[in-house]
Order: C-alpha cells, then structure tokens, then sequence
C-alpha cells in the first residue's frame, strides 16, 4: 500500500493539475467570447453580400452570370484544405477533422490526385508524421486572423483553381453550433456554388420594379469583384467558426479535466484519510499491546 | 424631407448605421453624390472618401474599396475596410506606401504580386489623401 506521503505527494500534483485545467478553461471561456463577437460581427457584411448576389442573379432574368470561379468542370483534381488548430488539448477538436479528412480521401479514391493543404499546426503535423505530402501549410495564420490574412489565403486557392491545378478545393473544418458543440463539416469552396448550384433565388421583394437597376461600371464587371469577395468571405467565415469552435471544445475538455480532477482528489483524500485512520489504529494495537505484556 | 440610411459594413465589423442628407462615394467611375430618391443601383468602390452631409454637417470616412448597393433610400456600403478619417494613422499609411513601391521595384509589371502592390500603393495614397477631408 502506498505510503501516506505517497499519496499527499499525489493529492498535491493532481491539485496542481487542476488548477492548471480550470485556468485553461477560463482563459478559454474568455477566448470563446471574443470568437463569438467576431462571427456575429462578420455577419452584417455577409449576408448583404449574400443579399446582393441573390438579388444580381434574380435580375438578370434568362441572361447567364457567368464567372471562372462559378464554372463547375470535370473534377479530377481535389484540394482538401483542413483546418485544425495549433495547440491541442481540446478535445476531439482537431482529430474529429482528421478522420473526417481520412474519410474523404478514402471516399474519393476514383479521383486522379487529393492535394492537401492545411491551416493549422496539428493537421500538418499528422499528415506530415504519416509521410503525407502536403501541399502547403498555411501556417501562423491564427496570429493573425483577419479579412486580410484569410482573403491572402483564399487568393493562392483561387489563382490554383483558375490556372487548373485543381479543380475544386473543399475545405473541411468544425463548425461552430454552440460552445460545448461542434459539427465536423466537409464544404465546398470552389467552384463556389452560391449561384451555380442553387439556381437562381427567388424574386426578391420589389425586384420586378428594379428593371432598370444600374450597374457601374457595368454588370459584369461588378460580378467580377463580387465573386472572388464571395469566396473570401466564406474562408473567413470558415476560420471564424473553428476557432470559436477550438475555444469552445478546449472550454469543455478543460471543464471534464477539471471535474475529473476534483472526482480523483475526492478519491485520493478518501484513501489518504483511511490509511492515516489504519496506521493510528496500528499503533494504538502496538502500544496496548505492549503494555499487556508488561503486566 | 426623407432621410437616407447609410450602413457601412466590413468583413469584420459593422463600422457605422446613421441617417444622413445626401452621401458621397467614390465610385468606381468617379465620386458620386446619392440623396433621397436616387435611382436603385450597384457600383464598384475605388480607394477614397466617403462623405456623409446630414443638417449640413459633413462626416467623412475612408473607404478601402468595395460594393455600394443604393435602393429605397438605403445606401449599403460593403467596404474591405473603413475608418473614420479622424483615425486615420497618415505615418502608417506613408510607410506602407513605400514599403510597396520599394517591392514593386523587384517585380516585373506581369507578376501577378506587382498588380497587389500597385493596389495597395493605390489604397494608401487614398488613405492619406482622405486624412484631409473634414473632420465633422
């Protein structure tokens, strides 16, 4: 049986720990919060984008928008670019996108070629380990997440896409439900499907008053800019949503951490409290004992 | 008389939601003035300022390109960026300036990089030209 120091030197590291994991969920906790301020803060612009692409396309009656990155071709060629996180701790968080990345390869086995890309540094080094080539890593991205850093992003996907290196990039990633749930989602980003894939919307309120709607410098031209915006936005939407997921899975993984350690304390101190309790009673036997024998 | 509702939006963040009199863009042929009643349309946005007149009262932001939908008196602006001219940082603006001529310098004009140093020479010239509107 383990000594009473034994286990006091136990109780103490496994409180340590979990004064390490509740921190970790704080701070979390408060990361978490600032994730979510910034999806909704991107939402305004994203869905007036949304709204105004919808409204392009129903205006423009039979005529066709035509765009390169909205012409779907015969795929052969398939970019999967995961995004994972740079640390882990969080759960299932980055292994959920793993195997959902798997998967796919797995799945699309008919394919000539699944390049891979990754954001992230645990995605990379899983792939690298396995002596996956991996086409490029988007790395350090986290440091510095903004519109501008994901459109740069989104740029060297879209310029492999126009120039037939691929032909399509699907990006796979933890959607961000709520803060303790997140759903492993496979997406695809280019061709971008917006347009092509749904038909055209539905009239919006008062478009058949807009006959004469303007367009400056002229229609297509604003779809030119429109498109590739659009894509933008959905790479930066993408990488909103996991890392508010990240935050929110490490925020759970640390709340299980902590409760685990707390139940493992309670244990500990349960078995610390009745060996004291034993070694009194023993030696409580050994003196009346020993005074016995010397009557 | 009726008001328009302005709302300056970019990808991260809702910068701005007012009335005003009358809106001036810079669009991408040119500025354009937008009041109560303007015909509904779509425009490209070019690096500059967007000024903002409402009870005569002028207010002016800068723009870093972008769409602007004008339609029942609603004028959206999906800007890439905005600030208010006030905060605008002039130094920070001049050194990326130079720091995009001086890559520029290596690239020949067919590189698909020097066309994005050329934007954003663009960008932070208008970004420094905007510092000068009124301040409100």
């Amino acid at each position: 049986m383990a000594s009473l120091r034994d286990i006091r030197k136990r109780i103490r590291s496994v409180k340590n720990t979990r004064q390490i994991t509740k921190a970790m969920k704080m701070v979390s906790a408060a990361k978490l919060r600032k994730a979510q301020d910034a999806i909704l803060a991107a939402r305004p612009y994203a869905t007036m984008l949304d709204q105004i692409i919808a409204d392009l396309s129903a205006r423009s009656g039979d005529e066709n928008l035509t765009h390169p990155l909205l012409a779907a071709r015969p795929v052969k060629k398939v970019e999967l670019v995961l995004l994972t996180s740079d640390r882990g701790l969080a759960g299932g968080f980055n292994s959920n996108v793993i195997r959902r990345a798997n998967r796919f390869l797995y799945e699309n086995t008919a394919l000539e070629s699944i390049r891979l890309a990754t954001v992230g540094r645990k995605g990379n080094d899983f792939f690298r380990n396995r002596g996956q080539a991996i086409r490029k890593d988007f790395g350090g991205l986290y440091q510095r997440l903004n519109y501008r850093s994901a459109a740069d992003v989104a740029g060297e996907l879209v310029a492999s896409y126009l120039n037939g290196e691929v032909d399509a990039v699907h990006i796979v990633y933890n959607e961000f439900v709520s803060a303790i749930a997140q759903k492993v989602t496979v997406t695809q980003l280019l061709p971008l499907q917006t347009l092509g894939a749904e038909g055209k919307a539905p009239p919006v309120e008062g478009a058949t008053t807009l006959v004469d709607f303007k367009y400056e410098p002229d229609r297509q031209a604003v779809l030119n800019r429109l498109v590739p915006q659009a894509v933008n936005i959905k790479l930066y939407r993408a990488l909103l949503e996991s890392v508010a997921s990240e935050h929110g899975a490490r925020m759970s993984a640390m709340e299980n951490a902590t409760s685990n350690a707390s139940d493992m304390i309670g244990s500990l101190t349960l078995t610390y409290n009745r060996t004291r309790q034993a070694v009194i009673t023993k030696e409580l036997m050994e003196i009346v004992s020993g005074a016995e024998a010397l009557k | 008389m009726a008001k328009l509702t302005v709302e300056i939006v970019t990808p991260e963040k809702r910068i701005l939601s007012v009335q005003a009199d009358e809106a001036i863009v810079p669009g991408g042929l040119g500025l354009f003035g937008v009041r109560p009643g303007h015909t509904p349309f779509l425009s490209l946005m070019e690096p500059g300022p967007l000024t903002l007149i409402d009870a005569g009262r002028r207010e002016s932001y800068f723009v870093a390109g972008g769409f602007v939908e004008v339609g029942n008196d609603k004028v959206l602006v999906l800007a890439d960026a905005a600030e208010p001219v006030a905060g605008i940082d002039v130094e920070g603006a001049r050194r990326r300036m130079a720091e995009a001529q001086e890559r520029m310098k290596g690239l020949s004009a067919e590189d698909a990089r020097f066309e994005l140093e050329q934007a954003t020479v663009r960008r932070e010239a208008a970004r420094i030209g905007a510092a000068g509107m009124p301040r409100g």
